[in-house]
């Protein structure tokens, strides 16, 4: 028995398919070219402070420009006046994807204006 | 030359809606769980590329042998492949950002990397849907790898059975229980394991006419039937390591916890071996 010839239908869903699939084979292998085994690399940046009805939230964005996934991550907030610290707050992302990011919350009983905000990445795993 | 018509607009549609729901019937839990999501950005593209192309060659052996068309060249399984490949990213693509998973808040590689692990396995519920869910009123051939005398073809049998386990394994490979269970069981216990899957292998395939196993397995001697429930254990154990190597199971591991999570996952990849498997060509 011999298999009946494609409808346009079929075609035009082989067609769309095989330009998925090249692209997708494309695209990985270009990533694959590019990919250099570094650690990850975390850019933290906050947002102008909202005042809510007991704190004032921060926006908190974190960057990985490495090539590695961050996993557990804990991101330390500190309000700073001068060298003295006024409170810290810390938030916990459980993933920051290779070239990817997060974002998240921290909140404050001070009002931030009174202060600078310092943060950095304290800890997280590799998988 | 002449050429026939080819079927028309509806059944090529009625096909492809079957391919759906089997698509989606087999990817459904992997859709819904968090650890394959993670492996999609935290998986390096070599290793996505290279489960792309295991993938083609899944489907590839799974058309050629046990699937609608298995009297088809091989040019026309390659485009069949290609076409359930391309069905697959783009119904896994919809349904992740469906479920919230991509969309404008993940940057490129995450999207890419999510959509290409969860389409491989839409894409072989595809082939199976394809194959499997249809009233088998318009095509005649219901799938089953044997040559044109009736007889099973030995090397189509042992791609079925691999598709088989890899279609159940996949399922809780990526899952962390997995490496829970491997850690916390002891020697004796997965000797105990290895044996059910052993037993359960040779049941299945030998002694209760599961979906017309006489078919596909069939054997005169004793022998004979410990022959071929020694293969499918061998072919599950070695579909369970590639998947869990796959998932990243295997790094960093002592070889002794690596042994014991392919005898884990090799009880779920014997039963997809066996019962899987016949179900595939039923």
């Amino acid at each position: 028995m011999k298999r009946p010839h494609k409808n346009w239908l079929e075609w035009s869903v082989f067609a769309a398919s095989a330009v998925i699939v090249s692209t997708v084979l494309g695209y990985l292998g270009w990533c694959a070219l590019q990919d250099h085994d570094t650690p990850p690399d975390l850019r933290i940046f906050t947002g102008a402070a909202i005042a809510g009805a007991n704190s004032h939230r921060v926006p908190v964005m974190v960057r990985n420009v490495g090539e590695s996934t961050a996993e557990s991550v804990v991101i330390e907030v500190l309000l700073m006046r001068g060298k003295e610290e006024v409170e810290s707050a810390e938030l916990d992302l459980p993933f920051v994807p290779r070239q990817s990011e997060r974002e998240g919350w921290v909140t404050f009983r001070h009002d931030p204006r009174c202060c600078t905000l310092e943060s950095r990445a304290v800890g997280y795993e590799t998988p | 030359m002449a050429r026939s018509p080819g079927p028309s607009i509806a059944e090529s549609l009625r096909e492809y809606g079957r391919g759906l729901a089997g698509g989606l019937i087999f990817s459904l839990p992997l859709l819904y769980t968090m650890e394959v999501w993670w492996e999609g950005f935290n998986a390096r593209p070599v290793r996505l590329l290279f489960y792309v192309v295991a993938t083609f060659v899944l489907l590839l052996g799974y058309n050629r042998y046990a699937g609608m068309r298995r009297d088809a060249s091989w040019t026309e399984v390659a485009i069949d492949s290609v076409e359930e490949l391309g069905l697959g990213v783009a119904t896994s693509a919809i349904m992740l950002y469906a479920i919230g998973r991509i969309g404008p808040h993940t940057t490129l590689a995450e999207t890419v990397g999510q959509i290409v692990i969860e389409a491989g396995i839409v894409a072989i519920g595809f082939s199976v849907g394809t194959a499997q869910l249809g009233s088998g009123d318009e095509e005649e051939d219901s799938g089953m790898a044997e040559d044109d005398d009736g007889e099973v073809h030995f090397g189509g049998q042992v791609v079925v059975t691999f598709c088989g386990a890899v279609l159940f394994a996949a399922n809780v490979a990526p899952t962390e229980e997995i490496l829970v269970i491997a850690i916390e069981t002891g020697p004796l216990r997965l000797l105990l394991l290895a044996a059910i899957s052993l037993a359960l292998g040779a049941l299945v395939l030998y002694f209760t006419d599961f979906a017309r196993a006489k078919r596909y397995s069939p054997v005169e001697t004793k022998r004979q039937a410990f022959r071929g429930t020694i293969i499918t254990y061998a072919i599950a154990l070695g579909a369970s390591a590639v998947i869990l190597w796959f998932f990243g199971r295997f790094d960093g591991q002592a070889a002794a916890v690596i042994v014991s999570e392919t005898v884990v996952l090799g009880f779920p990849a014997t039963l997809g071996a066996s019962a899987g498997r016949l179900l595939l060509q039923s």
